[in-house]
């Protein structure tokens, strides 16, 4: 019924579209790998991310480049002064799983809360055109969105991989997600690692987050939506495999928009949790390749 | 006294904030000047929340009606008094809102929009007895919400059977396939085409719906194009309607376009330019070219806020909505009738039908639908351009 250039378009279209969505995931799956905590603050990080871009463009008129650096600047601050004043002192009281989850939910829901105060639930375009150039390959449309977004995601996905096994610092990040108190009987600081950490997963969520305003309109909720996909990502990558989840967000934004062609689209949404589901159950480390190592 | 004088001034001096409350300076004033009671009704809208763009505007317009109503003497010496309130066009907000206006406020009738909070406040209305005037919503269910919901806008089996008669008659098309939101007015609206499309001949290759938080279309586009279609239908909202389009056409559909009046936004254009071109909207509302009256409402947004209303057919029935009170009013009072919800459906039952400044005649049904004429909008090089009036 469908020919190949249909399922062609579907697999290089998802490709792309997966770039964000691989780029939250990683960020997700790293603060819990090395920080130990299911970082439910990503929410307001994406957030504020995007409304700095979008005061900076709409408000000051600055060109985007130049937005989105200011974005990554006060997302960092944002996600160090998380680590440094919050994270630091819940850890330093003992508290459990549970603390930390809670505490996360509400600085979402408090961040979310305030920007739909002053920017209001209304969509906002990051563009003021919001069309990219297409090229047609073998039938196959491509757009320059597409080439960026899946250039960037890769480049970044990679420099992280690079900078965990061939750098000093990534490689205490692996000591202290390994065993932080075994880490610092060798002089690794895990604080240091912790501040680290929340500062890449920043980094990846300003790009996310620049890559997804780019495309469509956003509003403050829209990040709370979005978190359960890197959950999803995270749990069906396997807990601690941080390239994992990259994988998984690829194979879930696949698998959800090819079902497209054999079920009705309004089942579309409720994939990822029937793949939640049979991942919770019979692949309680995560979908895992034998062999792979994340 | 004076302190609570001063926060009325204060408000005053920020309308934004004052609509986003009440109209509420006009009590005192009307009082003081020892005139008629004023007449206090609803005005549920969204003024936050995704729809806000449009609920903000049909606010701005409903409020210039009232201004002109009360300027030339009220309601038979009885000024309008709106009390607007903020339905974020969702339907728990939009219930919260009418429990508000029918128990606190204890208004007879209130004015609001938007099919899934249209009918969310159904009970309420029926319930306290207090009329429900919608002014822009078009799910065929509206019809059957109860006796104290009518409407002054047409259904969507008026503009969508029209879009589905133009898709099939004048571009001849015989294989159609349909995209829509998966909310309340996507669902009716999209079958509604799909229905009187099959009736005509054609045939509905593919129907596939979005999520409102969707962010990507992909899977559900490419089924719509492997249907290979002549014409598609677009039933979103405001919001996801440039998206959609701006998706369907970066994957390669180039087909006319059909849809709903949510495409008739400046930011559509603005947000995808060219991408635009073959869209086909149906609006249910004249242009500034079919009435001078239109035009000179085009000129004052022009002159006020640089730029035409979101959705601009829809703010003219809210804007008209204050005349179909008035009317209201003015029955009850020349029967010497109470302003109760239960005299004013009786009202509206027996003016039945009201010439209106912005939207021409209207005639209100005891089955609760309402017929009106179509008007078409295409976008061409990036422009909205009139394409006629349909009966």
């Amino acid at each position: 019924m469908y020919d190949l250039t249909l399922y062609s378009q579907i697999v290089w279209t998802s490709l792309a579209n997966s770039s964000y969505q691989v780029l939250f995931a990683v960020a997700f799956a790293l603060v819990l790998k090395v920080l130990g905590i299911w970082n439910f603050t990503q929410p307001a990080l994406m957030a504020i991310s995007f409304y700095c871009m979008y005061a900076a463009i709409e408000t000051f008129h600055m060109p985007p480049i130049l937005a989105m650096s200011l974005a990554l600047i006060v997302t960092v601050v944002f996600a160090y002064a998380l680590e440094r004043w919050a994270f630091a002192t819940l850890r330093g009281r003992n508290s459990g799983p549970i603390a930390f989850f809670i505490f996360t939910i509400i600085v979402s829901q408090f961040v979310i809360y305030i920007l739909t105060l002053i920017f209001t639930a209304e969509p906002r375009f990051l563009l003021g055109n919001m069309t990219w150039a297409s090229h047609q390959m073998f039938g196959v449309f491509v757009t320059n969105w597409d080439l960026g977004a899946m250039s960037l995601t890769v480049a970044l996905v990679f420099a992280l991989y690079l900078f965990l096994t061939h750098t000093r610092y990534g490689q205490f990040m692996i000591a202290v997600a390994d065993n932080a108190e075994l880490a610092e009987t060798y002089g690794i600081s895990k604080s240091r690692c912790y501040l680290l950490t929340m500062v890449i997963a920043a980094f990846l969520i300003n790009t996310s987050i620049f890559l997804l305003g780019s495309k469509i309109a956003l509003y403050p909720e829209l990040s709370l939506h979005m978190m359960l996909f890197a959950v999803a990502a995270t749990i069906i990558g396997g807990i601690g495999h941080v390239f994992g989840a990259a994988f998984a967000a690829v194979a879930i934004v696949l698998i959800q928009q090819l079902s497209v062609l054999f079920v009705g689209s309004r089942w579309q949404p409720l994939l990822i949790f029937l793949i939640l589901f049979v991942t919770i159950i019979f692949f309680p480390s995560g979908v895992r390749i034998r062999g792979a190592k994340s | 006294m004076t302190s609570r004088r001063k926060f009325l001034k204060s408000l005053a001096a920020f309308p934004p904030v004052v609509s986003s409350l009440s109209w509420a300076p006009f009590a005192s004033e009307a009082f003081a000047a020892g005139e008629k009671e004023v007449f206090n009704y609803g005005v549920l809208l969204p003024l936050t929340g995704g729809a806000a763009p449009f609920g903000l505007d049909q606010v701005k317009a409903h409020m210039w009606a009232v201004d002109e109503i009360n300027a030339a003497g009220g309601a038979n010496g009885r000024k309008l008094h709106p009390i607007v309130l903020d339905s974020q066009a969702k339907p728990d907000v939009g219930v919260a809102g009418a429990t508000r206006l029918a128990s606190v406020d204890k208004v007879p009738m209130f004015v609001t929009a938007f099919s899934a909070v249209v009918a969310a406040v159904a009970p309420v209305a029926n319930r306290n007895k207090v009329l429900a005037l919608s002014a822009g919503a078009n799910s065929p269910r509206i019809a059957k919400l109860g006796d104290y919901v009518y409407t002054t806008y047409p259904l969507a089996d008026v503009d969508v059977t029209l879009l589905a008669k133009y898709a099939y008659q004048k571009i001849g098309a015989r294989r159609a396939a349909a995209i829509f939101v998966n909310d309340e007015s996507g669902i009716y609206g999209a079958e509604v085409f799909r229905d009187a499309f099959k009736k005509l001949g054609g045939e509905v290759g593919a129907f596939e719906s979005y999520e409102p938080t969707a962010t990507d279309y992909t899977g559900a586009v490419l089924k719509i194009r492997a249907a290979n279609p002549q014409v598609v239908h677009l039933h979103g909202n405001a919001s996801d309607t440039p998206i959609a389009l701006g998706q369907m056409r970066q994957l390669g559909i180039t087909v006319p376009v059909t849809t709903n009046t949510a495409g008739y936004n400046p930011e559509l254009i603005k947000k995808i330019g060219t991408a635009a071109d073959g869209l086909i909207i149906a609006t249910l509302a004249p242009g500034p070219k079919d009435s001078p009256r239109v035009e000179k409402y085009v000129e004052r947004w022009q002159k006020e806020e640089k730029r035409i209303p979101n959705n601009m057919p829809n703010t003219q029935y809210v804007h008209d909505a204050a005349y179909v009170v008035k009317a209201l009013v003015e029955e009850c009072d020349k029967d010497g009738k109470a302003l109760t919800g239960e005299n004013l459906r009786a009202a509206l039952l027996k003016v039945h039908t009201f010439n209106l400044p912005l939207t021409d005649t209207v005639t209100i049904r005891e089955d609760h639908t309402v017929t009106k004429p179509v008007y078409l909008i295409g976008v061409k090089d990036a422009k909205f351009v009139e394409m006629g009036r349909f009966e």
